[in-house]
């Protein structure tokens, strides 16, 4: 398996080059952008991202791991009278709770971008590719995947030359998990 | 203002990133250096005095009964109401769409995470024997006894690391693309591959900026609660005391609202000599600052209202211990000089700010933001000590003064909060660089906002 990345100006061109790859049955894109915006989007198939559930998961797990702690903790090892007070005040939990629900749905909502995006490792293939590094300053690069069949390589090079990108690269593509 | 955000407008986005990014590698001034070794000294007699405190016991500090509780909750309080700026520029103002935010919130988030050391560093003093700070968290003791949960001393200890440790992730997620664009434009190889190491791999691929946008979002909508609520626990501490002058249920609004008070007038501290030392002029410009502002008039005029909603209620109980507090010890009791620091500070400073020549003007707001800081810290002053030297009996009255190692560990922890600062200029991309892009580009892109000229104010 392979890709080819190649580099655009302004996210309109990459937008536009999109559309022309898909019409040519190149479907599996992926951009590689300096900032997220409104046309690259739009221009590759629809994603929804599933970090809002496992934040509301995290958020809950940590909001109730806390109250079990304070009610296991103070209500049942070692209920403490003060002044007649009840042992188990849920209102008097109420902070601890939820200091520890935003706290694990900010580890989840951390934690799930660096997994979502397969993060936390130096090399990547396409930092392969020949001037990637312009990535993450101000050119926009598009990677189109091709298959290891003869010809298919050289088939993507003639669709990609038209449509007006800065340079070209193939590199390695990676096996998706 | 004529030219809002010109660099914003006429810079290419490889000029923007040069910009920005440069200030990781360009050679640092000699002000910058002084400014440095100036405050890394004062950082090892920071360390020297809490090494000593340590060692010799919080009796070298001039707590004292009646108020035991002096220099370590005040310096506390003090800096972490520093910190709410920060999580309010970053959190609040990008869910309500304030897109001037977009140059000076990784650097109010970076004032947070530090201001927010410093506060830690008081409480852990405090303890006395600091060693036995983790009794504080509910570790598997074989003694079987566990931290006391409905006491708002632990409820503080989550508030504190919850938000210390939200704010660092915050601020990380949103840091990371601007770290792989220093990775990808160091001069030098070996600076390419530290960035390379801290950037974790980020790509850009846009399925991870689907995940980001959404979960740099969430985050922000995290924040805003988690923001409000550290500063209402904090309140807590005071108010579930019977003492005169704590036992208010004004405390927690008026306690987020003076936080986030001396935070802008932190920023202002900052921002001011940092955008002339790097010529940041075109991207934290004159509007920044008049915003700054008018949030310091908005939140200095909630303070003022704070104290009004005290001293009424004080009056209105008709207890003779808290009318004494308000009427008689704040205004003439010992260290009363500071009450009228607090009301110079939060009373009568922000009406200046009702003026567009002192908005404006980086100067007189500079030296205005150094006297609101310091009236912030009178407040804490006036409620911790003035409340505690008078309580319900006579017999019982005291005073209080502070030691050298008290005024050296507050002098102290200024220079190291000013230190780590002046490490994260040198070594971190200081303004939102990818942020700033797009910022620009949806600017460009809304046909009735030809340029930024009157846009969303404040």
């Amino acid at each position: 398996m392979a890709e080819l990345l190649l580099e655009f100006d302004g996210p309109e061109d990459l937008a536009q080059a999109a559309r022309l790859l898909v019409r040519e049955g190149y479907a599996e894109l992926e951009a590689y952008t300096p900032y997220s915006t409104e046309e690259v989007r739009e221009a590759l198939p629809p994603r929804r991202s599933w970090i809002p559930y496992l934040v509301l998961a995290g958020g809950l797990c940590g909001a109730g791991l806390a109250y079990f702690l304070q009610w296991y903790l103070v209500a049942y090892l070692y209920p403490l009278d003060v002044g007649g007070r009840p042992p188990h005040m849920p209102l008097a939990f109420v902070p601890i709770t939820f200091e520890m629900g935003i706290l694990g749905a900010s580890f989840a909502a951390f934690f799930g971008v660096l997994w979502a995006g397969r993060l936390v490792r130096p090399w990547h293939p396409v930092f392969e590719a020949a001037g990637f590094d312009s990535v993450s300053i101000d050119k926009f690069w598009l990677a189109v995947s091709s298959t290891d069949e003869p010809g298919e390589r050289e088939a993507l090079e003639r669709v990609a030359q038209t449509v007006g990108a800065r340079r070209s690269s193939f590199v390695p593509r990676e096996v998706p998990r | 203002m004529s030219v809002a955000e010109p660099l914003l407008f006429s810079a290419s986005d490889a000029e923007l990133h040069e910009k920005i990014s440069s200030t990781t590698w360009r050679p640092r001034s000699w002000g910058y250096r002084a400014a440095l070794l100036a405050s890394g000294l004062g950082t090892l007699w920071l360390a020297f005095c809490v090494s000593y405190t340590v060692a010799r016991g919080i009796g070298l500090w001039g707590n004292e009964i009646p108020v035991a509780w002096a220099f370590g909750i005040i310096n506390f309080v003090w800096w972490i109401g520093i910190g709410h700026a920060g999580t309010f520029i970053s959190a609040i103002l990008y869910l309500f769409e304030q897109p001037w935010r977009a140059s000076i919130n990784r650097f109010s988030e970076a004032m947070t995470l530090f201001a927010v050391m410093q506060a830690a560093l008081f409480p852990l003093l405090h303890l006395g024997r600091p060693w036995f700070g983790y009794w504080l968290f509910p570790y598997p003791s074989t003694m079987q006894v566990w931290p006391q949960v409905k006491s708002a001393l632990p409820w503080d200890a989550a508030a504190i690391s919850t938000y210390g440790t939200v704010s660092l992730l915050f601020w990380y997620l949103g840091l990371l693309p601007d770290l792989a664009a220093v990775r990808d434009s160091a001069p030098e190889r070996w600076r390419r591959r530290v960035y390379g190491i801290f950037a974790l791999g980020w790509r850009g691929d846009e399925r991870t900026w689907v995940h980001y946008r959404s979960a740099y979002l969430l985050l922000a909508g995290l924040a805003t609660p988690l923001v409000l609520s550290v500063h209402s626990i904090v309140s807590s501490d005071f108010a579930i005391g019977l003492t005169p002058g704590w036992h208010s249920l004004i405390f927690p609004p008026y306690f987020v609202a003076g936080a986030i008070y001396s935070g802008f007038a932190m920023v202002l501290t900052l921002m001011i000599p940092v955008r002339k030392l790097f010529s940041l002029e075109k991207l934290v410009t004159v509007r920044h600052l008049d915003n700054c502002a008018k949030l310091l008039l908005t939140t200095g005029l909630m303070v003022s209202y704070g104290y009004l909603v005290e001293y009424f209620l004080a009056w209105y109980t008709t207890d003779p211990t808290e009318r004494y507090q308000f009427f008689v010890a704040r205004p003439s009791g010992p260290n009363s000089l500071f009450w009228y620091f607090m009301l110079l500070g939060n009373v009568v400073v922000p009406h200046l700010f009702w003026f567009k020549q002192v908005r404006t003007n980086f100067w007189v707001l500079f030296v205005l933001s150094l006297v609101i800081n310091l009236g912030m810290w009178s407040e804490r002053f006036v409620i911790i000590v003035l409340s505690l030297q008078r309580e319900y009996v006579t017999s019982a009255w005291g005073d209080y003064r502070p030691t050298w190692v008290d005024l050296s560990i507050l002098g102290g922890t200024m220079c190291f909060f000013l230190f780590l600062f002046l490490l994260f200029l040198r070594f971190v991309p200081f303004i939102a660089a990818s942020e700033l892009k797009e910022l620009r580009r949806e600017l460009q892109h809304t046909p009735q906002l030809p340029n930024a000229e009157g846009n969303a104010h404040g």
